[in-house]
């Protein structure tokens, strides 16, 4: 099922071919024409342009984040992980999730709220003697996790020794993994995961349909798809003023700060390429998804679409 | 309400419904492919319940009366139904408050714990074998269980008068007093509250917040108006209004004497109950007094006006 009508995108016959990934399936093919950017090119040279963009970004991948989006990326993800509200034992998988932002804050808003019901609980235990508290810490009852796991998956090691470092900077140990796997074919079993986000990723993936079907499938039934992606302002003015940033100032500061204009020029590009809200909700359901919606941020410039596994 | 009309979807009873999947809130067509991928939790619930098998093979097939429910005989009544048989749309926007219907009955049984929120939803849904996260589905603050709730208490309600109904007509019981009936209606709905009465202020409180107004107040006053109907009020009149405003009064603020009662069996509150129905219905006599007094006063005064009137000759006739 192939998405419509996004300029660049042409129809695609089923070219079967070796997978550059190592995959199994003829899905991924070398065949017809994909857009990078504002060119045309081949799948397989999709993903390659595309992991060396990650590549020559990784280090610099932060400040840039910051620097282009005035610090607001931060807020984003913050309304991602209320929106998606955890409880303590929720598994998470973050897909593109380099350099580990989505997981260091699912990691904190876990940890508060599994305080607050630490607290409750002692309240109502308020009877146990200092003894008998002493030694249910020792039973390891009260771990501040509450067994909540985050899984952070992305196909570009670059992005994830980042992000490993970062986690070791900032003191993240337990209840965080890294893996390497490409979002079309993740290495994990079907119904593992209570929730899978995909932050500023998706539109990196190559066949956004075969990403959602595998997120589909390692999603428990019940579980939650998260996506966090920037989309298209409707509004004509404040479209202008974007795209009038967009174009003129990004490249610069990609070349003043991480001295490679290409990448963030196929960055811009890549955002107008990628399909509106209400065409990535179709493909969401198209994929299994119920009770798909999405939700604006800041007019349209950033979106956040959301669907239950039902 | 999506509420009420899970609610009475889930009462139609085991029918096969084809799950074609359509955009939850266009209609827009559907290809193919769509129609075959089968929706992973809710084939497993008529699974569960041992459903018969599904006739053609190019759909996918459901139907699942949501676990705590036996399929009931009940007529529709006056409220809408969203089962119809038109519009592929309908059945599956069933599909999806069925299931999410199940998860708040599922998640009722935890509120005594964790009180009216998003966990109590989340060890639902877990109970269901579904993941913590499908308690996204609903708002964080937990309002959409205290309303499923409310709703759920109503029809019981409902149920329970329209029984003793049926057994007056079939003159198997004597015909209550006014007086008596209301005092019995709204105490077996107040009695239903009693599981969840240490967490119910919390309750109250988040349905008094100005996003959740319209929706329990819609429920309010339909079983307020439920309850007159039972008891016999047929008025057209300003009556209907009177009787209305009294007796929501009259359950409030029972309802608050209830939050704080510690009495055993809550025998104050079932007094106070008491009282105010009997103030009620005194009312009621005396606004008739009042008002056959006020006309009598008004009539004294028109004569006495015409006495004076003829005694300063002010009403010759010629």
């Amino acid at each position: 099922a192939a998405p419509g009508s996004v300029p660049g995108r042409s129809n695609r016959s089923a070219v079967p071919g070796p997978s550059p990934v190592g995959g199994t399936g003829a899905r991924l093919a070398a065949g017809p024409e994909m857009h990078f950017g504002f060119q045309t090119v081949t799948e397989e040279e999709r993903r390659e342009k595309i992991y060396q963009v990650f590549e020559n970004v990784a280090k610099k991948y932060d400040v840039m984040n910051d620097s282009m989006t005035l610090g607001i990326h931060r807020v984003w993800k913050d309304i991602l992980v209320h929106k998606m509200n955890p409880c303590p034992g929720t598994l998470l998988l973050d897909v593109a999730g380099g350099t580990g932002d989505i997981a260091f804050r699912f990691i904190n808003y876990v940890r508060s709220v599994r305080q607050r019901q630490l607290q409750r609980k002692l309240k109502h235990h308020q009877n146990l003697s200092w003894q008998e508290i002493f030694e249910s810490y020792q039973k390891d009852e009260f771990n501040s996790l509450g067994d909540s796991q985050v899984v952070v998956c992305d196909i570009n090691r670059e992005m994830l020794k980042v992000g490993k470092q970062k986690a070791e900077h900032l003191g993240y140990s337990e209840g965080l993994s890294w893996v390497l796997g490409n979002a079309e074919e993740l290495p994990f079993d079907d119904d593992k995961f209570d929730v899978y986000t995909i932050a500023f990723g998706i539109r990196n993936v190559t066949r956004i349909d075969l990403a959602l079907q595998e997120a589909y499938r390692v999603l428990k039934p019940g579980g939650r798809f998260l996506c966090l992606e920037f989309s298209h302002v409707s509004n004509p003015l404040l479209s202008r003023l974007y795209d009038l940033y967009s174009f003129q100032v990004i490249p610069v500061l990609g070349e003043v700060i991480a001295g490679d204009w290409r990448s963030y020029q196929y960055l811009v590009e890549s955002i107008r390429q990628f399909p509106p809200q209400e065409e990535l909700k179709v493909m969401i359901e198209d994929a299994g998804f119920f009770k798909v919606d999405y939700e604006n941020l800041n007019f349209g410039i950033v979106a956040i679409h959301s669907g239950f596994k039902l | 309400m999506w509420c009420l009309s899970g609610l009475f979807g889930s009462r139609v009873g085991p029918a096969l419904y084809p799950l074609l999947r359509v955009v939850s809130k266009g209609n827009q067509q559907y290809p193919p492919l769509r129609a075959l991928q089968a929706s992973a939790v809710l084939r497993r619930a008529s699974d569960e319940h041992k459903k018969e098998p599904l006739a053609s093979s190019s759909q996918q097939h459901f139907d699942s009366p949501p676990a705590g429910h036996q399929p009931e005989q009940k007529p529709q009544g006056p409220h809408p139904s969203y089962t119809g048989q038109g519009g592929q749309e309908s059945e599956d926007y069933e599909s999806e408050e069925q299931l999410q219907h199940r998860i708040l009955t599922a998640a009722l049984e935890f509120v005594p714990e964790h009180g009216w929120t998003a966990e109590a939803i989340a060890e639902g849904a877990k109970t269901l074998g579904l993941s913590v996260a499908a308690a996204g589905m609903f708002r964080s603050d937990g309002s959409e269980l205290i309303l499923h709730f409310v709703s759920e208490c109503n029809s019981k309600l409902s149920e329970l008068l329209q029984k003793e109904q049926k057994l007056v007509q079939l003159g198997e019981a004597e015909k209550k007093p006014i007086d008596e009936f209301l005092r019995d209606a709204v105490e077996a709905r107040l009695r239903m509250l009693i599981p969840y009465i240490e967490k119910w202020p919390q309750a109250l409180s988040i349905l008094l917040l100005p996003r959740n107004i319209p929706s329990s107040l819609n429920l309010l006053t339909s079983m307020i108006d439920d309850i007159w109907h039972y008891a016999g009020d047929q008025s057209t009149d300003f009556n209907w209004y009177t009787r209305r405003a009294v007796l929501t009064g009259i359950y409030n603020t029972t309802e608050l004497v209830m939050m704080q009662d510690s009495s055993p069996g809550f025998e104050d509150t079932w007094r106070f109950l008491g009282n105010r129905v009997a103030d009620a219905m005194a009312m009621s006599s005396t606004a008739s007094q009042v008002q056959s007094t006020g006309e009598a006063v008004v009539q004294g005064l028109m004569g006495a006006a015409v006495t004076i009137k003829n005694l300063a000759g002010l009403n010759q006739r010629r």
